[in-house]
């Protein structure tokens, strides 16, 4: 009892000192909760606004030869965003195009109409410049443009042949998509969330890691820390408590700071995202569950580097490996499916990604989920292990 | 009290090899008496005492503090001594009162027990002004007077000061030489490393000088004086260092 106080006592004062850095506090719970849904919202109206805009805006179209294919020209000036201007040589159409004048032009050839009227294909052109984002944008939009001309065109065809209408269709497809727009909106978010929170997690700690620990020996409280009575292991396991509870305190503010803003504007969006995002509470509750043996393993190897360093500098040396160690999983499990062989449950960092991949695709396998916590729990505890051994070594712990 | 006897610490180096940091050293320290380590920076002043407050594990030999043994009870070893070094520091993000109660708590005083003994360390050590005060916007005086009370806090019967007063300013110093002082007039038996000959004059009931991890030699100041023929301890130190460098040769 009185040694599971210590280390109490040893965690409420980390908490509270780890609490009162401005660091952390700006890096694990402002920067979350205020800038990245402030970034995030910015980003959404530029982005929506553009999608918007390619939608709606009018193309600008220049033509030239109008008068040689007058039905193509009539569906274009009945199209509400088409605006149509003649140029009188092809040169001046493709010279409109380069100055931006037009978006897009038409060149039509000589005989296009009378090629048209006898069944046959009618020869266009069209000038377009990839190095313009408006222009390509055009582009497809004046193509979609003239498919439903074609399709208007093949369906006078086909009447006129006296074809029946399965003629120009030898195949007739007909999707079921058996996702509702929830669990399909919950795929989307599943493919970055767990990934964002793994990284928060593993990241939104490392200050506080190398603080109570490197940090404690380069200023020099450790040794007055170590004269008390708490023995080196409750000493261990009350810093390591702190890393743990700043992680999880990181990962909520993550996923508050990106929840929020895409509750609130999913409504305002809807007309660019329509069901790509949606989310339930209950996937977002067991995805901070399973997210706590992630987060103890990441703790743990954090306060391994921050017990084995001299100092914070040196710590920050020994962190490019823990970033390998954590971003190429957590990558991978942006690249594999969520059903996964069974063996990638015993990778650690994977195995947590992929479960919430899981949770979010609605092909939770709960043997899948039972190795990996299993797992990622022994790891973690390995970890804690090795801290502790390392805060029993004399020659680490008195390095200066 | 305490009863060293024949603490003995090694460890390797890649470097130098097997390195004997302190060799056999043994001595007794008694209630209401202040012994002294007086030696060179690197002498092993440090490596004993560590060992004495269960920071190291000695290679050989064995300590008792306060009637327990250092290897079979550390933690009772620990709860029985104070601890203060100039290399000590304080926790900058807790305030000076925090940091009192901190260390009391880790200690097993608790609610008002707790809070009567911090507010009288507070009072005597003249904290009260600067009690709520962050530790990191103290001046080195503050942080000096913290520093003890978080060392007594738990009403230790033995002290064990690392050269305290290293790096301090003279006011500083006193506040230190005093408060050891004090410890002495408490009954507190008082174990005290240092390098400064008048720290030692000032405040040594007895002395061992070590040199090179080994007790050179030990008696009182005026023992020592006496047997080197010396007024001036600086003179009587460097006379013993010596003559273990000629036999060493």
């Amino acid at each position: 009892m009185l040694s599971q106080s210590l280390s109490l006592i040893v965690f409420r004062k980390e908490l509270r000192e780890t609490l009162r850095d401005k660091r952390v506090i700006l890096g694990v719970i402002v920067s979350p909760l205020l800038v990245t849904p402030l970034l995030m919202g910015t980003f959404l109206f530029f982005v929506g606004k553009k999608t918007i805009d390619n939608r709606e805006k009018t193309i600008e179209v220049g033509i030239f030869e109008e008068a040689a294919f007058p039905q193509l020209v009539d569906h274009l000036e009945n199209q509400d965003a088409v605006s149509l201007k003649p140029y009188s040589t092809r040169e001046d159409a493709e010279n409109a195009v380069k100055e931006r004048k037009a978006q897009v032009a038409v060149v039509v050839a000589e005989d296009a109409a009378s090629a048209y009227q006898a069944n046959a294909s009618a020869p266009l052109e069209i000038i377009f410049n990839a190095a313009n984002e408006n222009s390509f944008n055009a582009l497809s939009r004046l193509q979609e443009t003239i498919r439903r001309f074609d399709r208007e065109a093949l369906a006078q065809r086909i009447e006129g042949a006296q074809l029946p209408e399965q003629f120009a269709r030898p195949t007739r497809i007909e999707r079921v998509n058996i996702a509702t727009s929830t669990s399909a909106g919950s795929f989307a978010l599943g493919l970055i969330l767990p990934y964002i929170i793994v990284m928060s997690a593993a990241f939104g700690s490392i200050q506080t890691a190398f603080d109570i620990c490197a940090g404690e020996k380069e200023r020099g409280t450790m040794e007055t820390l170590l004269v008390s009575p708490a023995s080196r292991y409750q000493i261990v396991v009350g810093k390591l408590l702190t890393i743990l509870v700043i992680s999880l305190i990181a990962s909520c503010c993550a996923l508050t700071g990106i929840l929020v803003p895409i509750s609130l504007g999913v409504e305002h969006f809807k007309g660019m995202i329509g069901d790509m995002i949606s989310f339930n509470f209950v996937s977002v509750f067991w995805m901070m569950l399973i997210v706590i043996p992630l987060a103890l393993f990441t703790s743990s190897i954090l306060l391994v580097i921050s017990s084995f360093s001299r100092n914070q500098k040196e710590a920050q040396t020994y962190i490019f490996p823990f970033f390998s160690i954590v971003i190429l999983p957590a990558m991978l499990s942006s690249i594999l499916g969520a059903e996964s062989q069974l063996y990638t449950a015993f990778i650690p960092i994977l195995n947590i990604s992929l479960t919430m991949k899981q949770i979010f695709g609605d092909v939770f396998d709960p043997l899948y989920f039972g190795i990996a916590l299993g797992s990622s729990l022994i790891y973690a505890l390995i970890a804690v292990r090795i801290a502790a051994a390392f805060f029993q070594r004399e020659q680490i712990l008195f390095r200066t | 009290m305490i009863i060293a006897e024949n603490l003995t610490k090694t460890f390797r180096d890649r470097k130098r090899g097997l390195v004997r940091a302190v060799t056999q050293v043994s001595f007794t320290c008694e209630p209401g008496k202040i012994f002294g380590l007086l030696g060179a920076n690197g002498a092993g002043k440090t490596t004993t005492l560590r060992m004495l407050a269960t920071l190291l594990e000695p290679t050989q030999g064995s300590a008792t503090i306060a009637g327990f043994d250092i290897q079979k009870d550390p933690e009772d070893v620990r709860r029985s001594i104070g601890f203060l070094s100039g290399s000590t520091a304080l926790y900058g993000r807790l305030t000076a009162r925090e940091m009192i109660a901190y260390f009391g708590k880790l200690n097993g005083l608790h609610g008002a027990a707790l809070d009567r003994r911090v507010d009288a360390l507070v009072e005597q050590l003249e904290i009260g002004e600067f009690q709520n005060g962050r530790c990191d916007k103290l001046s080195t005086g503050q942080k000096q007077r913290v520093s003890i009370a978080r060392s007594i806090v738990h009403s230790p019967p033995v002290m064990i000061f690392d050269e305290p007063t290293s790096g301090l300013d003279v006011m500083t110093s006193q506040t230190i030489m005093s408060f050891i002082e004090q410890c002495r007039a408490d009954k507190l038996t008082v174990v005290f490393s240092t390098h400064i000959m008048s720290e030692v004059e000032r405040l040594c009931d007895q002395v061992a000088i070590v040199h090179r991890g080994v007790v050179a030699a030990e008696g009182t100041v005026e023992a020592l004086r006496q047997r080197t023929g010396e007024a001036a301890m600086e003179n009587a130190f460097l006379k013993i260092v010596n003559s273990m460098e000629v036999e060493d040769a």
